[in-house]
């Protein structure tokens, strides 16, 4: 089986084909991905209206050259899978139509895709993780722990109440004068900075409810850092240093919330899957290594690459869904909010 | 040449099969809305498409509109069409808004100027105009007082979604004008005509949106690292 999967959902512009391998998981032939950071950049976040020209400007190109790199023919391509949401309405718009065109004009299905079911399922294609399982989404737009039952029922045990977790390093990044996008210079300045010379807070650090919330967090970096201004090297170094450990203790903790939610209810995981672009920072990384050794969990990382978003898993999902004979319409709405979890809860005010 | 047009631009999704050789529209569907043509365009090239017989495969041109317009109306016809064009292996050309306006005035009208308008918002018109078939204002962003100013002594035949506003400017200064047509939407056979005639090399399916988008760069909000 072979799927061709669009993502547009935010500002990465991406083609991939997959193939489903007879002995399970997928073969990724092709993933073409094109970011648009720079474009972002003078920004300091994501502009819809760029994001949405810049994939219009792309996609169809980056189409071509992922069925020229798999070396396969849009004839030959089972079914046509393009993100739905949730996601920046512009861009959204862009991939769906052209999934929906593509499929039509190549007489083939189309599956209508929840990008967060593409984090969640990627584990299945590159290291064919059985249900059920724990996936912790950490990205720019999205903070979740996810209880993984099967294709298509998930359970949302926790999710941020405020900003999602990249979202806060970039914004401490930019509060602190480092370049866009905030996430990677903040790890690097991290690493010569101290790590307790700032007391800040560990926001819903042992409450039973494996929520986040971020924003406090971000305030205390920006008061701490008005307090010692004008601020030295040393001084960003080690509010970056003080704000990752925190933002590691939390994400323990809230992952611990979680694991305890999910076996107590009687459906204890296997595996812990992380996703998204913030899953790329070795503290956080080395830190979940060592929760899972002590709480006897299988850690599953995915290459950094299908980490952020990216059109393979998108495909991927297309696989999964089509085997399950799961199809959409050529009229289907996107979705810019689209939980994957039907029984979301009012606490969360509808944010992901 | 058998060509499929496509237009979402504005407020109506459109599409029809046009028969370049017979000179004659095959098919052809319009529904006014000024939101949800995403949902409903690639179900209308459907209907469209089998209405005008001979299979998907029978098409050997795409056209459609790339603006001026609503930003994401463009892109969703601009979409469309691409998305077909790579499954179908065929050309996609590009086709201006405010030409497809224009064009069935300027074939009806030998005398004057023939001027199309689109509404951009703050008082403002996307506009362009045409003397003997031939453009003399560029598409371009334009208060209806310059638009009008720009145009010369008249007469002015006027079409578009913003017709009257630019009528309203003319009488005021006495140049004659006449509202040839208001509609919300170009004619889409005119599309499909201005598609036939175009040369896939110089108007590519591209979006024209004479608007940058409306941000400003951001400063840091505390104090730079020193």
């Amino acid at each position: 089986m072979l799927v061709l999967g669009i993502e547009t959902t935010c500002d990465e512009t991406s083609a991939a084909v997959v193939r489903k391998r007879p002995e399970g998981g997928g073969e990724i032939l092709a993933n073409e991905i094109m970011s648009q950071i720079a474009e972002h950049a003078a920004y300091g976040g994501v502009v819809p209206e760029i994001a949405a020209r810049a994939h219009v400007d792309y996609l169809d190109h980056l189409i071509r050259r992922a069925l020229a790199g798999a070396g396969v023919a849009l004839g030959q391509i089972d079914a046509i899978a393009a993100s739905a949401g949730p996601g920046l309405i512009g861009g959204l718009l862009v991939g769906l139509t052209t999934g929906k065109a593509l499929a039509w004009a190549a007489g083939k299905p189309f599956v209508a895709v929840n990008h967060l079911e593409g984090h969640a399922l990627t584990a299945r294609m590159t290291d064919s993780v059985q249900f059920p399982y724990m996936v912790l989404l950490m990205s720019g737009g999205h903070t979740q722990l996810l209880e993984v039952r099967g294709v298509g029922d998930y359970r949302r045990l926790g999710s941020t109440i405020d900003d999602a977790i990249g979202e806060a390093f970039d914004k401490v990044g930019k509060l602190l004068g480092l370049p866009y996008p905030g996430g990677p210079h903040v790890e690097r300045a991290a690493l010569e900075g101290d790590p307790a010379r700032f007391d800040l807070p560990r926001p819903m650090a042992g409450r039973a409810n494996p929520d986040f919330s971020f924003s406090g967090l971000k305030t205390a970096v920006r008061n701490e850092a008005a307090r010692v201004a004008p601020l030295t090297k040393t001084d960003v170094a080690d509010l970056c240093a003080s704000f990752q450990a925190a933002i590691v203790d939390v994400i323990i903790d809230r992952t611990r919330a979680a694991l305890r939610l999910s076996r107590e209810d009687g459906a204890p995981p296997e595996a812990l899957v992380v996703a998204g672009g913030v899953a790329a920072n070795s503290a956080i990384r080395r830190a979940l290594a060592r929760f899972c050794g002590e709480s006897g969990l299988r850690l599953v990382t995915p290459p950094p690459e299908l980490c952020t978003d990216n059109g393979a898993m998108i495909a991927w999902v297309g696989i999964e869904r089509l085997e399950r004979g799961l199809t959409d319409s050529l009229n289907v709405a996107a979705r810019p909010r689209w939980p994957l979890d039907d029984r979301l809860e009012a606490r969360h005010h509808g944010k992901a | 040449m058998r060509i499929l047009a496509i237009e979402t631009a504005l407020a109506a999704a459109s599409a029809c099969v046009f028969d370049g050789a017979r000179s004659e529209t095959m098919a052809q569907e319009s529904i006014a809305m000024s939101r949800g043509q995403d949902q409903a365009i690639v179900p209308l090239i459907d209907r469209v498409v089998a209405a005008a017989g001979g299979g998907v495969r029978s098409i050997e041109r795409i056209a459609v509109t790339v603006g001026p317009g609503s930003f994401t109306g463009i892109r969703i016809g601009i979409s469309a069409a691409r998305a077909i064009g790579l499954a179908l292996g065929v050309p996609v050309v590009g086709v201006s808004t405010l030409a497809a306006y224009a064009a069935p005035v300027v074939l009806d009208k030998s005398d004057g100027i023939v001027a199309a308008a689109i509404d951009a918002r703050h008082g403002r018109v996307f506009v362009a105009a045409f003397a003997n078939g031939r453009p003399v204002i560029a598409p371009r962003v334009s208060t209806p007082r310059d638009a009008v100013r720009a145009m010369g002594s008249g007469p002015l035949w006027l079409t578009g979604s913003s017709a009257a506003a630019l009528a309203i400017e003319a009488w005021a200064i006495g140049i004659s004008a006449e509202v040839v047509s208001d509609a919300a939407a170009p004619d889409i056979s005119y599309v499909a005509r201005i598609g036939i005639a175009a040369d896939p090399q110089i108007a590519p399916p591209r979006p024209s949106y004479l608007r940058a988008p409306d941000v400003k760069p951001s400063q840091p909000i505390a104090a730079p690292a020193v």
